[in-house]
């Protein structure tokens, strides 16, 4: 569907519940289609770079955020302001890298699976919140940083808290600039 | 998905993708914004897996059942509203208290039937569409359908078997966007209608229900 350029700044605030369904029946749908989780965790992060790559324009008018400096404030932009603006959650922010480019995001509740029962035997290893890091992928790529997003812990999958880890790619500017000091 | 066991069982698997909802969960609320996307990737997604727009009418209508019989119960606890006492008081519940809680808008009810049992939900503003424009290879989709279904589901919950369509669609051109709703009959046992059910278990979750795709 092409989307038209008008964007309505009316802040229609909503409750969760009819997201994380239609949600749900999407990822259902997805693995109708696809035998493979691998080839549904690849769709839904697709499908989630096209709706980051326009979910961008949204929240940097809503929030009217000011570039951020660094790794580390793009990092708590993502956790405090968007996140909480898009889900209704904060995620913790760490950085997990001494280059101070790896950060990883930890949702002790992912408001997508809160109440989403164990994955099946079949489909252990879907990434059901994929469509986040997609996301996260595209509105990133949108302000010119190129990062890689996955999910490294998953609550759905047994571990005790869901993190998203976010490495910030370095540009080739960057480090040609380092090689030539 | 495969599905395992045969009928019978099928009743009472547990569709794991159809999260449960817990109606002592705060109140949390979110922009529309990320929904109206995803709600655009699932029919995309539709799109792509059936040929014609009718099919993805139908599909999306039975999701929108699936979800409404779940969402009902949250819509319950929420809104701790009581039992309606007629057709009058349900279309108010439902315009002015559920659309607000769940698209955050308040449509108007309108054109109602001489015999009180058929209205109109007008929705100057549909935040599902607010980023669409219907491709000319699909202009008899009904981009929004799942609310038909969502609105089907869980009046039947609620011991409402209703009719819900849409008749108007800024998405086609018209000026406004009309769901026009109506009263079939009322449901007398707690089951709803259709092959595969479960009862209501215990008021506090929510039934799982076969989602047949």
């Amino acid at each position: 569907m092409s989307r038209s350029p008008g964007r309505k700044q009316e802040n229609h605030k909503i409750s969760r519940e009819l997201f994380v369904l239609t949600y749900g029946a999407l990822v259902a749908q997805l693995c109708k289609d696809y035998e493979k989780d691998e080839d549904v965790n690849a769709c839904l992060d697709r499908m989630g770079y096209s709706i980051g790559i326009r979910l961008i324009d949204d929240f940097l008018a809503r929030s009217a955020v000011k570039k951020c400096r660094s790794y580390s404030e793009t990092a708590d932009m993502i956790a405090q302001v968007a996140f909480k603006m898009y889900l209704g959650v904060t995620p913790s922010v760490s950085c997990s890298s001494a280059t101070g480019n790896e950060f990883s995001l930890i949702l002790d509740k992912n408001p997508l699976v809160d109440f989403v029962e164990e994955l099946p035997a079949e489909r252990a290893s879907l990434c059901y919140c994929n469509l986040l890091c997609g996301v996260i992928r595209g509105a990133l790529e949108m302000v010119h940083l190129a990062a890689e997003v996955s999910f490294l812990q998953d609550r759905l999958k047994g571990d005790a808290v869901t993190e998203i880890g976010i490495t910030f790619l370095r540009k080739p500017e960057d480090r040609k600039h380092r090689r030539n000091k | 998905m495969s599905r395992q066991g045969g009928r019978g069982t099928e009743s009472k698997k547990m569709y794991w993708y159809l999260p449960f909802i817990s109606p002592s969960a705060s109140l949390q609320l979110m922009n529309s914004e990320l929904f109206t996307l995803t709600y655009g990737a699932l029919v995309t997604q539709l799109c792509k897996d059936y040929e014609n727009d009718d099919d993805v009418n139908k599909q999306l209508d039975k999701m929108g059942y699936n979800i409404g019989v779940r969402l009902i119960e949250d819509f319950l606890a929420r809104s701790n509203v009581g039992r309606c006492h007629d057709f009058r008081e349900t279309a108010d519940v439902i315009a002015k208290i559920a659309f607000k809680m769940y698209l955050g808008i308040t449509p108007s009810i309108t054109n109602w039937s001489p015999g009180g049992d058929e209205f109109s939900l007008i929705l100057e503003n549909n935040p599902l569409v607010d980023f669409v424009e219907l491709p000319d290879n699909h202009s008899t989709l009904i981009y929004s359908n799942l609310l038909c279904g969502v609105l089907r589901g869980a009046l039947e919950m609620v011991q409402m078997a209703v009719d819900v369509k849409f008749v108007q669609d800024t998405l086609k051109g018209d000026s406004v966007t009309e769901i026009r709703m109506k009263f079939i009959r009322r449901i007398e046992d707690n089951l709803p209608a259709g092959e595969e059910c479960c009862p209501f278990p215990f008021p506090w979750r929510l039934p799982m229900l076969s989602f047949q795709l």
